[in-house]
């Protein structure tokens, strides 16, 4: 090819690029506020994509608020129920019987209409299927439910039990439409969002576009790319080269001072639990002694920058079994030696040898934590050995049953509750017969099931009650740090990081400042 | 010759067939992976529902035997990680693997037969030394430090390399290199080692006497008789190399095995399990096989005789 027509191949190929630059443009969609994309880096791709599995956060990060939306939400400063999808609601007397009035004027994605039909197949997708649907299990729905439709726009659900809460369970489903696919999960869903999910790179990226027909305001974004970065350094270098405009999560490395860097609490709690029917934690005083063991300020000053800060209760101060003004045990090694030398005195073998069972993805830098967490214990004359595991033994250690040949051990929890309350924390850890708890006390569990039945104040107020028992009584959780998380902005991108940025990243909150 | 590599591709076969069948057993005895993919407080129910689902229920034997009819038929069955078929996902990974391996390679033999060969001529000289430190310092650096450094120095500092990906030709700069550091320490040494003995042969001396330059003697006929054990190693390295980096995968998002095998273990994906050491294993014996074929066309003797051993 003589270089000539080399050259007018070139021309020709930027006029063409020309044309269909300025034609895309002028057929530009008004379906967001400006046609800027957005790219986001996370750390690990979501393994379901199904609108029921949202309480896995890789999956609600891309899906919740953007794609899908439920009938109610969680506001993230005040903590209180919101209408969404659903545009009032009430409740019957007793708390069984849930009348929710649905917005008009919705579309699902693919053309379906939102009515009470298809939010009672959505909702009985995720109750009553067996798919194995991550938000439809007991731990968020633990009465049974009838749902019937009463006219268009009413939905009336009506529980087993009194359910004071049943608008906060709500918020955990995630409407898709009536077309999805009921014996099987999905790759593809279709909810009333303002972006529909357009391309999915498996393992590399997730794009998502704006929907023409969205009900309610355009977010400023046009499309946005998420891409994965298992690296936190990686996330944040591509902020800092312009090839990301917001990266979650970032470590405290990474961090700048300026006000790219955000911290923000995904109430989180880093806490320990230990056993009450195996020695030697069949003691309390052991158990007690753990407490006293644990240099919760400095660990958390000198290795957990930016990511967590000392804290001595298993929920976080949204949570309303939260005591205010509780203080805790303090760093006090030679009371924890008293308490194991009084409990050796009456029989106890305070050094048999005990497993402290953690994950090495826990949370980061959580390696270091958990080896000063054994020299500390050590100090005071427990015998450690540390384990890391990875998730699927950890996750068997965690759950019943607790086979009698164990090894008495002490396991690393990482537990979030951003729902505000304690019914999706007590009853698995706290209640004697829930899935991970170790706890045999009759006291507190009366305490739970009261609660459960009431609303408000009074049902704040017997929670904390239970609270109370367990921080005083039982020592059986260990609180360590109350967990921060670090992202990192683009030039130009603003966004503040609220209690749900974890589980639920509203394009909508993100702005363009420049 | 071609007796030895018939045999050659028997036992390779064999040790391959070995290797899948260990890593099915190894694999289930870690249990079923139902604690990963449903949630926490799953049912009874649940979990034998999606045992029975997955096969996962079955005698282990039973599931052996489903697991070869299908292999034979190069079904490993469908990913519960990725919900496409287990062939499917593995080979995805090999396209992208045996270019980074490829290119790397390729650059470090390149490098290693330049400095190896100029080594040699000067050696034990200062040029010998300084050549034989530079590359072996290079071979100990870690590659995951390299790679973050590499990162934070080129992309960020400087701006002239991406951080990441694998979409653009020099997205593909920091990992080929990464994945060149641990080959070019040993390939120079090797190529060092070979050509001394090569150029020390009498018909090179010989040669030198009558007037011949040395850089012709080094080309044309030193390194084709040194090149037998750089042929040796080169193919060894290559065998490592079929597994994917883990580092390079992860840090720069590259897809490559390593990335998958270690996804598949941590998600107890049994089927993407096997069908990359499935996968792994014939990429093994193909690189062995070509590093044979190469042996036997470089030197007569294999050809000719029954040989000497590879």
């Amino acid at each position: 090819m003589s270089f000539v027509s080399r050259r007018r191949l070139a021309v020709g190929a930027v006029a063409l690029a020309g044309v269909v630059a300025l034609s895309t443009a002028c057929g530009e969609d008004p379906s967001s506020a400006t046609d800027r994309d957005l790219t986001i880096v996370l750390a690990t791709p979501p393994v379901s994509l199904d609108p029921c599995d949202t309480q896995d956060a890789a999956n609600a990060q891309i899906l919740r608020s953007n794609v899908l939306e439920s009938l109610t939400r969680i506001d993230p400063e005040s903590g209180d129920v919101e209408p969404l999808l659903a545009e009032s609601w009430e409740g019957s007397d007793d708390n069984r019987t849930w009348t929710f009035t649905l917005k008009q004027g919705v579309e699902f994605h693919d053309g379906e209409p939102f009515d009470a039909d298809a939010v009672s197949t959505s909702i009985d997708r995720v109750i009553n299927s067996d798919i194995g649907c991550g938000n439809g299990t007991e731990d968020f729905f633990p009465y049974d439910l009838t749902i019937d439709v009463v006219d268009d726009t009413t939905v009336k659900v009506t529980s087993a039990e009194p359910d004071g809460i049943f608008p906060l369970r709500m918020t955990y489903v995630d409407l898709a439409s009536p077309a999805t696919p009921v014996d099987e999960k999905t790759r593809q869903p279709v909810g009333t969002g303002p972006y529909t999910l357009s391309e999915v790179v498996d393992g590399e990226s997730i794009t998502i576009e704006p929907f023409v027909d969205y009900w309610g305001d355009a977010p400023d974004a046009s499309s946005v790319k998420y891409v994965y970065r298992t690296e936190a350094t990686v996330r944040a270098s591509m902020i800092k080269t312009g090839e990301a405009d917001l990266a979650v999560p970032i470590s405290a490395a990474d961090a700048t001072d300026d006000d790219r860097t955000r911290e923000y609490s995904d109430n989180r709690v880093f806490f320990l639990r230990t056993q009450t029917n195996k020695a030697p934690f069949d003691d309390a005083r052991v158990r007690e002694a753990v407490h006293y063991a644990i240099d919760r300020g400095t660990i958390t000053e000198a290795l957990m920058d930016h990511s967590g800060e000392s804290y001595d209760q298993i929920v976080a101060p949204t949570v309303n079994a939260y005591i205010d003004g509780y203080e805790g045990p303090s760093f006090d090694p030679d009371h924890a030696k008293q308490l194991l030398d009084a409990a050796e005195e009456d029989g106890t073998d305070v050094s048999a040898t005990v497993e402290l069972v953690t994950r090495p993805d826990l949370f980061p830098g959580s390696d270091e934590v958990m080896q000063a967490i054994t020299q500390n214990l050590q100090d005071v004359g427990f015998t450690i050995k540390l384990r890391s595991i990875d998730t699927d033994p950890w996750l068997q250690l965690l759950r019943k049953p607790y086979p009698a040949e164990q090894t008495p051990n002490i396991i690393a929890i990482s537990h979030d509750n951003i729902s505000g309350d304690a019914s999706f924390t007590y009853p698995k850890y706290v209640s004697s017969n829930g899935a991970n708890s170790t706890l045999q006390n009759d006291e507190i569990d009366a305490l739970i099931a009261k609660a459960e039945m009431e609303t408000g104040e009074s049902r704040a107020a017997t929670y904390q009650e239970a609270s109370r028992l367990l921080y005083e009584e039982e020592f059986t959780l260990v609180p360590v740090a109350l967990q921060t998380k670090l992202l990192m902005l683009g030039t130009g991108i603003e966004y503040e990081p609220n209690g749900l940025t974890g589980v639920e990243l509203r394009i909508g909150d993100i702005t363009f400042t420049d | 010759m071609w007796t030895f590599l018939r045999r050659r591709l028997v036992t390779s076969a064999i040790t391959v067939v070995g290797v899948v069948v260990v890593v099915f057993f190894l694999a289930r005895m870690t249990g079923s992976p139902a604690s990963l993919y449903l949630p926490e407080s799953a049912t009874p129910e649940q979990i034998d529902e999606f045992n029975r689902r997955n096969g996962l229920d079955r005698p282990l034997l039973a599931q052996f035997w489903d697991f070869l009819s299908g292999a034979v038929r190069l079904d490993f069955g469908e990913s519960i990680w990725k919900q496409r078929p287990a062939l499917d996902v593995a080979m995805n990974a090999v396209p992208p693997t045996i270019a980074l391996a490829g290119i790397a390679l390729a650059l470090a033999l390149v490098i290693a037969l330049v400095l190896g060969s100029v080594a040699a001529l000067y050696r034990f000289r200062t040029v010998d030394r300084i050549i034989s430190v530079v590359t072996l310092t290079i071979s100990s650096i870690p590659d995951f430090w390299f790679a973050l450094v590499g990162i934070l120095l080129f992309a960020v500092q400087m701006g002239v390399l991406p951080t990441s990906g694998y979409a653009t030709p020099s997205a593909w700069v920091l990992p080929t290199a990464t994945v060149m550091l641990a080959p070019i320490g040993v390939l120079t040494q090797v190529v060092r080692g070979a050509m001394i003995d090569a150029l020390g042969a009498s018909y090179i001396q010989n040669a030198r006497a009558r007037g011949f330059s040395m850089a012709r003697l080094v080309v044309r006929h030193a390194l084709r008789n040194a090149s037998l054990p750089i042929i040796s190693v080169t193919g060894d390295r290559a065998a490592g190399m079929v597994n994917g980096s883990i580092i390079v995968g992860s840090v720069f998002a590259f897809p490559g095995f390593g990335v998958v095998i270690m996804g598949a273990v941590l998600n107890r994906d049994f089927a993407v399990i096997q069908a990359s050491v499935f996968v792994v294993g014939i990429g093994v014996i193909l690189v062995n096989l070509a590093a044979d074929l190469l042996y036997a066309l470089i030197d007569p003797r294999v050809r000719i005789g029954s040989g000497k051993a590879a």
